[in-house]
C-alpha cells in the first residue's frame, strides 16, 4: 500500500507498536495520511502557510524534571488546586489525594471502560488532521471523572509545559473529562513554554457534561515566542447542564484553536469567552462552533483581541441552530483593538439557522484605541502611556472579569497587564 | 493666571481661531459667549491640549509658563481643568477608580503622597454631596449610560476632586434642566476662590445669573470682538448676536 506520508507512518509504527487503543489510533493514522497537512487551499486554513511552520523533523521530546522554582511562575498564587503536571508531553507524577473524583494519567487508564467508550467520540479525526495526529500518537494525558451528584470544591489545574530543546519537538497533550449527572467541576488548563525554542504542542480536550452538570473551564496559552500550538477543544452538554470556557492566548508564534460546544440536551447553557493579546509577528486563529441541537439552550460568546506589531488574528464564530432547536438564544461578539498599522484582524461571524423561534445576534468590531477617551484621561492628569494601558486593561477586563475563579481572575489581570506593558515598550522602541 | 496672545489655531486644515487675546487674573470669572461655530469650543480644546487642533501662531502663558508646550496631563497637573462639553464614555473603567487614578496622578506630579482607597472614599463622599450625586455613580463606568445632566455633574465632581486653579467650563449648561443648572452653578461657585480663576463658555446668559462673571467676552468668527462687564451678557440676551455683527459692520 502506498502512503502519502510514509515518514509519519514509520514514526507511527515505531512509537505506537503495542500501544492500547490500537484500532482508534490506526483509523486516526489512516485519516491523517489521507488528509495530510492543511494547505492554503483549504478554506479553514487559508490564512496561514503551515508548510513554513511545520518542521518535518519534529521529534518527540524527552521528559525533563522540573524544580518547584521552575514550576512556580505557572501556578496561581492563592489558588488551592488539585494539580497535574506534564513536561514535554510526559506525565510528571505528583501525589494526588482527592477522593471526590477520579483523576489519572490517561496512559494508565486506556483500558477504563469510560475511556474506551468515549475517547475520540467528540474530537473526531475524519476531517481534522491534527486531531488525527494527536489521536494516533497520544500517550500521557488527563482523565477526569466526576461521579454523579458530586460538587468538587477544589479546582483542578492541568499544566502542560514545554522546555527548550536542541531540535524542534512535538507533543500531543490529551484530555478527557466526564462530569456525570448533577456534578460540578472547575478546572484550569495551562499550556506554556518555559524557554524559547521551536516546538509544536498539538492538544486535544474533550469534555462531556451530562444532564445538570456544571463545568467551568479556563484555558491559558503562554506558549513561547517560536512555538506552534494547535488545540481542539470539544464539549458536549446534556440537558440543563452548563459549561463556561474562558480562553486566553498570550503567547506562541502560531496558535490555532478549534472550539466547539455541542448543546445536545434541552436547556443546556454554553458560555465561550476569549481574549488574545498579541504583538510581534504572532498569529492566532480562533474557530468556534456553537452547535444548538435541542430547544431552549442559551449560548453566550465574547472574544476580544488586542494586537500590536504585525500580529494577525482570525476569529470565525459559527452558530449552528438545528431545526429542532426552537427558542435558542445565541449571542456572539468579537471586538478588536489594533495598536499598529501593521496588525490585522479578520472577523467572520457565521449564522446557520434552521429553526423559526430563535434569538440570535452577532457583531464584530475592529478599531483603534479611542482617541477621545485617551485625551479625556490625559486632561485629568493621567499620562498618555498610563491612559493607554488603562483603556486596554478595561477592554480586556470585560472578558477577564467573567472568569469564575477569583485567584485565577486576578492573576490573569496581572499577566495581561504585564503583556500590555511589554507591547507598549515595544511600540515605543 | 492665564494670558493668551494672538492665538491662531485650527483643525484638519481649517482655520478657526484668528488671533485671540485674553488675560485672566486670579480671583476672576470670565464668560466667553458667542454663536455656534464662533470658535469657543476650539479655544477650550486648544487650551486643554487636544492633539487634533493645531496652533499656527500666538502664545499662551499659564502662571508664567508656556502652556502650549505642556502635554495635556502636565497641564492638568499644573491645575488646569476643562469641563468637557461632551464628556467621553469610558466602558470598563469605573468612576471611583478613574477619579482616584486622576487625583493620584496629579498628586504625584505635585510630589504629594498618593491617597489610598480608604481616604479617597471619605474625600469623595464630601464631593458627591456638593454636586448632589449618589454614591452608586462610583461603581459605574465613567459616563457610560449617564444622562446629559449626570455627565455634566460628573464633570463638576471631577473638578471638585482635582481642585484646579483655572477651570474652563465648556457649555456645561447645555442640556441641563433648571435644577441641574443650579447644582452645577453652586458647585462652581463653591470651588471658586481668590487664588482661582474660572472661564465659563456658553451660548446663553442663563448660567451667568448664577455664576456671575467679572468680564464678558463675545466671540465671533474666531476673534474676541467685544468685552465688557456682566451687563454685556444681558444686552446680548436681549438683542442677539446680530446686534454685535451689525455694530461691527
Amino acid at each position: 500500500m502506498a502512503y502519502n506520508h510514509p515518514s509519519w507512518i514509520r514514526k507511527f509504527e515505531t512509537a505506537c507498536n503495542g500501544q492500547p487503543l490500537r484500532a482508534l489510533r490506526e483509523t486516526a493514522m489512516v485519516d491523517f495520511d489521507r488528509l495530510g497537512y492543511p494547505t492554503t487551499a483549504d478554506e479553514a486554513w487559508k490564512s496561514v502557510n503551515l508548510s513554513a511552520l511545520i518542521k518535518p523533523d519534529f521529534q518527540p521530546a524527552a521528559p525533563v524534571p522540573l524544580s518547584d522554582a521552575e514550576l512556580a511562575p505557572f501556578l496561581y498564587p492563592d489558588l488551592r488546586a488539585i494539580r497535574i503536571v506534564f513536561v514535554n508531553g510526559h506525565y510528571a507524577p505528583t501525589p494526588i489525594s482527592e477522593a471526590a473524583l477520579t483523576i489519572a494519567n490517561l496512559a494508565d487508564v486506556y483500558d477504563h471502560a469510560l475511556v474506551k467508550a468515549r475517547l475520540g467520540t467528540l474530537a473526531r479525526t475524519a476531517n481534522l488532521p491534527f486531531t488525527a495526529l494527536n489521536t494516533a500518537f497520544m500517550r500521557d494525558g488527563v482523565f477526569i471523572r466526576v461521579p454523579p451528584n458530586v460538587a468538587v470544591e477544589t479546582p483542578v489545574h492541568l499544566l502542560f509545559l514545554t522546555t527548550a530543546s536542541e531540535v524542534p519537538t512535538i507533543s500531543h497533550p490529551r484530555v478527557l473529562i466526564i462530569a456525570e449527572e448533577n456534578s460540578q467541576l472547575a478546572l484550569v488548563e495551562t499550556h506554556a513554554g518555559i524557554d524559547t525554542g521551536v516546538y509544536f504542542s498539538n492538544a486535544v480536550t474533550e469534555i462531556i457534561a451530562r444532564d445538570n452538570a456544571s463545568v467551568d473551564h479556563i484555558r491559558l496559552g503562554l506558549q513561547s515566542k517560536e512555538a506552534l500550538h494547535i488545540a481542539n477543544f470539544q464539549a458536549e452538554l446534556g440537558r440543563n447542564s452548563r459549561l463556561t470556557l474562558h480562553d486566553f492566548t498570550l503567547g506562541g508564534a502560531f496558535v490555532r484553536h478549534d472550539i466547539s460546544a455541542y448543546l445536545r440536551g434541552e436547556g443546556g447553557e454554553a458560555t465561550v469567552n476569549g481574549c488574545y493579546v498579541l504583538n510581534g509577528s504572532q498569529h492566532v486563529d480562533n474557530y468556534t462552533l456553537l452547535e444548538h441541537a435541542e430547544p431552549h439552550c442559551p449560548s453566550h460568546e465574547l472574544y476580544k483581541g488586542i494586537l500590536g506589531g504585525s500580529a494577525r488574528a482570525i476569529f470565525r464564530g459559527k452558530i449552528h441552530v438545528h431545526q429542532k432547536a426552537q427558542h435558542t438564544d445565541a449571542y456572539q461578539q468579537n471586538e478588536n483593538i489594533l495598536l499598529s498599522d501593521n496588525a490585522r484582524v479578520n472577523a467572520k461571524p457565521q449564522l446557520e439557522i434552521y429553526a423559526d423561534e430563535v434569538k440570535c445576534s452577532h457583531g464584530a468590531t475592529i478599531g483603534q484605541l479611542d482617541e477621545n477617551a485617551l485625551f479625556y484621561l490625559q486632561a485629568r492628569g493621567i499620562a498618555k502611556a498610563e491612559a493607554r494601558r488603562l483603556l486596554l486593561r478595561a477592554f480586556a477586563e470585560e472578558v477577564v472579569g467573567r472568569v469564575p475563579l477569583a485567584p485565577v481572575r486576578s492573576h490573569l489581570s496581572d499577566l495581561i497587564d504585564a503583556r500590555l506593558a511589554h507591547i507598549h515598550a515595544e511600540d515605543m522602541a | 493666571m492665564l494670558e493668551i496672545r494672538n492665538l491662531h489655531a485650527g483643525v484638519e486644515g481649517a482655520k478657526i481661531l484668528h488671533g485671540i487675546d485674553l488675560a485672566v487674573n486670579a480671583g476672576e470669572t470670565h464668560a466667553i459667549m458667542g454663536p455656534n461655530g464662533s470658535g469657543k469650543s476650539t479655544l477650550a480644546q486648544v487650551l486643554a491640549g487636544h492633539e487634533a487642533y493645531c496652533v499656527t501662531a500666538g502664545e499662551v502663558f499659564y502662571r508664567g509658563e508656556d502652556l502650549l508646550d505642556m502635554a495635556p496631563d502636565e497641564r492638568a497637573a499644573q491645575g488646569f481643568f476643562l469641563a468637557f462639553q461632551y464628556p467621553v464614555e469610558i466602558p470598563g473603567v469605573n468612576s471611583a477608580y478613574f477619579l482616584r487614578t486622576a487625583l493620584n496622578a496629579i498628586r504625584k506630579a505635585r510630589e504629594e503622597d498618593e491617597i489610598d482607597a480608604f481616604d479617597f472614599l471619605s474625600l469623595i463622599r464630601d464631593k458627591l454631596k456638593l454636586v448632589e450625586m449618589d454614591e452608586k455613580f462610583l461603581n459605574r463606568p465613567v459616563n457610560e449610560g449617564f444622562s446629559g445632566g449626570e455627565k455634566k455633574r460628573h464633570e463638576i465632581l471631577q473638578m471638585a476632586v482635582l481642585e484646579p486653579r483655572l477651570a474652563i467650563l465648556d457649555e456645561t449648561d447645555s442640556g441641563l434642566d433648571i435644577d441641574a443648572l443650579r447644582v452645577v452653578a453652586h458647585g462652581v461657585n463653591t470651588l471658586h476662590g481668590p487664588d482661582k480663576a474660572t472661564i465659563v463658555v456658553t451660548h446663553y446668559q442663563r448660567l451667568l445669573n448664577d455664576i456671575v462673571p467679572d468680564v464678558v467676552h463675545v466671540m465671533l468668527d474666531g476673534r474676541i470682538v467685544q468685552s465688557g462687564d456682566k451687563t454685556l451678557a444681558l444686552e446680548l440676551e436681549e438683542k442677539g448676536y446680530d446686534w454685535i455683527k451689525e455694530k461691527r459692520g
